[in-house]
């Protein structure tokens, strides 16, 4: 799974990397905005709604004063004594009296009580004596009390109310009377209290979830019910959901005298609140998109600060891999890659160094030495093995060197070697050295082969075919033709690095050695008539069939013991 | 809300006791504190009440209170309301046992109200919210109220068995007992009360308050 996903270019991981962390930042600082914002939110609207509570009841004790004041007021007013004075007494002209009471002190229900709590007359037609019961409550309280008035919360026919009740003295604090007055928690309530407090307000009563009722509200009929339905009867304060607006809801619930509890919910929308916070998240967005967007651009600039060099750096090690140490690396730049571009050009120098070295070993010793030397390195000492060695040697190279300037010597001299040095590595001969005209070269060093012997056998023959045909060539161009003498000879000798440890050359030592350098030597007897001397060691060590003949057994210089020689022919020039 | 009155009764030396009348001195404290203005009645349980015409009962209007706050009288006595302030006033009571009116009657003249019924008769004016008197209208001619000092001194009637009575402005329900007083001194058992709590104004106007 991980491996479908690897990226593999450098500039993409990297933009990934920045732009990763950078939506991961913003991210997390928009969320912990957004979330301090509704935090904000919802604990100011909570303390709002909580001075809403205040002025709600700051509210309703200013009316309970007022109307209390007032009803003292029109309660010691004459016409009650007076009505009181007759000696029938008169309900109907008092009931018109407390309708001009109602319309003074602008509250719907106005009453009078007997002082032992039954009811006189009243402005709501409908109230009846039996209903008045929590009028009885407050008249019983004041009176116990001795307050100058009782008030507190009451349905009247079901419906929610605030009661004032007043003492009528005659004179105080002779209490002939009682005097209430009601104003009800209604929609207009509601309303009002919204004014002062921008939260809706809704009134509810009942305690079973089937009983909810709306008493005054300042929403939708609706939705108030849906309020009532779903909000908590005791004190509370939460998350309301109306349609898809979150609220802040507060639940008060509100003493009352028996009956019903109710009580009161203010709420303020959040969403409304956080219209402005909304605007800045909104804002927030737009900056973050703006800042990821310039973050990219600058990753890619950056990415592709990076890559470029490296990519170039890539294609230039693929020029040196390929072999080219001369290309160079442009190094234009302070940084770390303007340094690595240097050291990557010192390393091309030193490579180049290196195969210049590896070349000129190449050209100075043969490949197979070379690649010896390259692999166990060039340390003294040697081993003992059977090699064959074939000696050439371009005879009347004297008389010609007399006879043609040094330059074209040279150059005669040069592609002479040339093609008898081809011929001998194209056997899997080793060139050891070049002695003037003449070539040194081993068959089975350092590298042992299969059929050493014929090989440089063939080899041999194959250099005096390569002679003839450079004699066709010097014969057109008008020069002399040159002649070759060839000896060769196996036996043990000792292989190895010979020399000082400051020089030393890859050769081979040995009586055996002498002797083919001797047999090359006696190719020039006239009596031989042959370009090619091999010992009887090395005819036997050879397989293959040669034209050869014998040649008897000669003495050779600084070795006791004769040597069986023969002549080997080239067979086509034989027949 | 209960109100301790503890009465305290004492018998004291009369120093000038007359043939066989008896007297009955009282001193009601409430709260420990002498009581004032706190009546004590003594009707006869064996014999008939003199139709003995009392003394004439005069409750003034002055300095916008009526003086006195309280006034005791036997039924049947005629009480007068002279006016001595230089505004109006306007009588009035709708108490049961008297209910009356005297509309604006202006400052020097006198009005008279005949109290023929017992019980107790509160008195008002429709000019200041703050006036008001008692008249305690009782069914015979021994009564006494207390002073500053929270003594009532009850005399002049014989030897025998009575019913005592005593009243406030501000009691729940008079406290009636039996009470047998021989010659000389008398003392009588020690009894609770209930007050209500002071209702009264605070005199709006500047001026001094009231002096009950």
């Amino acid at each position: 799974m991980a491996g479908l996903f690897r990226i593999h270019r450098f500039r993409t991981r990297l933009l990934l990397i920045i732009l990763g962390l950078l939506i991961a930042a913003l991210s997390t600082s928009y969320l912990l905005v957004t979330r301090a914002n509704r935090d904000n939110a919802t604990s100011h609207i909570e303390e709002s709604l909580n001075n809403a509570m205040r002025v709600f009841w700051f509210s309703v004790e200013l009316r309970q004063e007022r109307l209390a004041q007032s009803a003292q007021v029109v309660s010691a007013d004459w016409p009650i004594r007076t009505l009181y004075l007759q000696p029938d007494f008169d309900r109907d002209t008092l009931r018109s009296t407390l309708y001009s009471y109602a319309d003074r002190l602008q509250v719907p229900v106005v009453a009078t009580f007997e002082t032992d709590g039954e009811m006189l007359a009243t402005t709501m037609r409908s109230l009846t004596d039996e209903l008045c019961g929590p009028f009885r409550y407050l008249i019983t309280r004041a009176d116990e009390d001795g307050t100058d008035y009782a008030t507190d919360f009451a349905y009247l026919k079901g419906d929610l109310h605030v009661l004032v009740v007043v003492p009528v003295y005659a004179p105080r604090p002779n209490i002939i009377l009682w005097f209430a007055v009601a104003f009800p928690i209604d929609d207009t309530f509601a309303t009002e209290l919204k004014r002062s407090t921008q939260a809706e307000v809704t009134f509810i009563s009942g305690i079973e979830a089937t009983e909810q009722r709306v008493l005054g509200t300042t929403l939708p009929m609706l939705d108030a019910q849906s309020i009532a339905d779903q909000t908590p009867s005791q004190k509370y304060m939460g998350m309301t959901a109306i349609h898809d607006e979150s609220y802040v809801t507060r639940v008060t619930p509100l003493g009352l005298l028996g009956d019903d509890p109710a009580r009161i919910v203010l709420q303020r929308s959040l969403t409304a609140e956080l219209a402005p916070a909304r605007e800045l998240e909104n804002d927030m967005r737009l900056i973050s998109l703006a800042a990821l967007m310039l973050a990219t651009i600058a990753a890619i600039a950056i990415a592709r600060g990076v890559s470029k060099p490296v990519q170039q750096l890539a294609a230039h090690t693929e020029l040196v891999a390929q072999g080219d140490y001369e290309t160079r690396l442009i190094p234009n730049r302070s940084d770390e890659f303007g340094q690595l571009a240097e050291s990557f050009n010192r390393m091309s120098d030193g490579l180049a160094e290196r195969d210049q070295v590896r070349d000129l070993l190449d050209k100075n010793v043969s490949p197979e030495i070379a690649a010896q030397l390259m692999r166990d390195g060039a340390t003294l000492g040697g081993e003992e093995r059977e090699v064959t060695i074939l000696f050439a040697d371009l005879r009347g190279f004297t008389s010609l060197s007399e006879n043609l300037p040094p330059r074209e010597l040279i150059e005669l001299l040069n592609d002479y070697l040339e093609r008898m040095s081809s011929e001998i590595e194209r056997h899997g001969g080793v060139i050891d050295k070049f002695i003037g005209d003449a070539i040194m070269a081993v068959f089975g060093a350092p590298l042992k082969q299969e059929g050493d012997a014929d090989h440089a056998l063939q080899s041999a023959l194959a250099m005096e075919r390569a002679l003839a045909k450079l004699n066709v060539e010097l014969e057109a161009a008008g020069r002399p033709k040159l002649s070759i003498g060839i000896g060769i000879n196996t036996a043990r000798v000792i292989a190895g690095n010979i020399g000082s440890h400051r020089r030393l050359n890859y050769s081979v030592i040995g009586d055996g050695v002498n002797v083919a350098a001797r047999l090359e030597a006696l190719t020039r007897t006239p009596d031989y008539h042959t370009n090619i001397l091999v010992s009887a060691a090395t005819l036997k060590a050879a397989q293959g069939k040669y034209a050869t003949l014998d040649l008897g057994r000669v003495t050779v210089k600084g070795r006791q013991e004769p040597v069986a020689i023969f002549s080997l022919e080239n067979q086509s020039s034989q027949s | 809300m209960t109100r301790h009155l503890s009465i305290l009764l004492f018998a004291l030396l009369a120093l000038d006791l007359r043939g066989e009348e008896a007297q009955l001195n009282i001193t009601l404290v409430h709260d420990g504190e002498p009581l004032e203005y706190a009546v004590a009645s003594l009707t006869p349980l064996d014999f008939p009440v003199p139709t003995k015409s009392a003394a004439e009962a005069v409750i003034a209007q002055e300095n916008k209170e009526y003086d006195p706050y309280v006034t005791v009288v036997m039924v049947g006595t005629e009480a007068s309301f002279p006016n001595r302030d230089n505004v109006q006033h306007h009588l009035y009571s709708v108490s049961k046992p008297k209910r009356f009116e005297k509309p604006l009657y202006a400052s020097g003249t006198s009005e008279t109200v005949l109290f023929d019924q017992p019980g107790v008769v509160t008195l008002g004016c429709n000019i200041h919210d703050w006036m008001v008197a008692y008249v305690l209208v009782v069914p015979t001619p021994w009564f006494a109220k207390t002073g500053p000092d929270g003594l009532a001194m009850v005399k002049g009637m014989p030897p025998g068995r009575y019913e005592l009575e005593i009243w406030h402005p501000r009691i729940r329900q008079p406290i009636k007992q039996e009470i047998t007083l021989v010659s000389g001194p008398n003392s009588a058992e020690e009894m609770r009360l209930n007050l209500k709590r002071d209702r009264r104004i605070r005199r709006a106007p500047v001026g001094r308050s009231g002096g009950y």
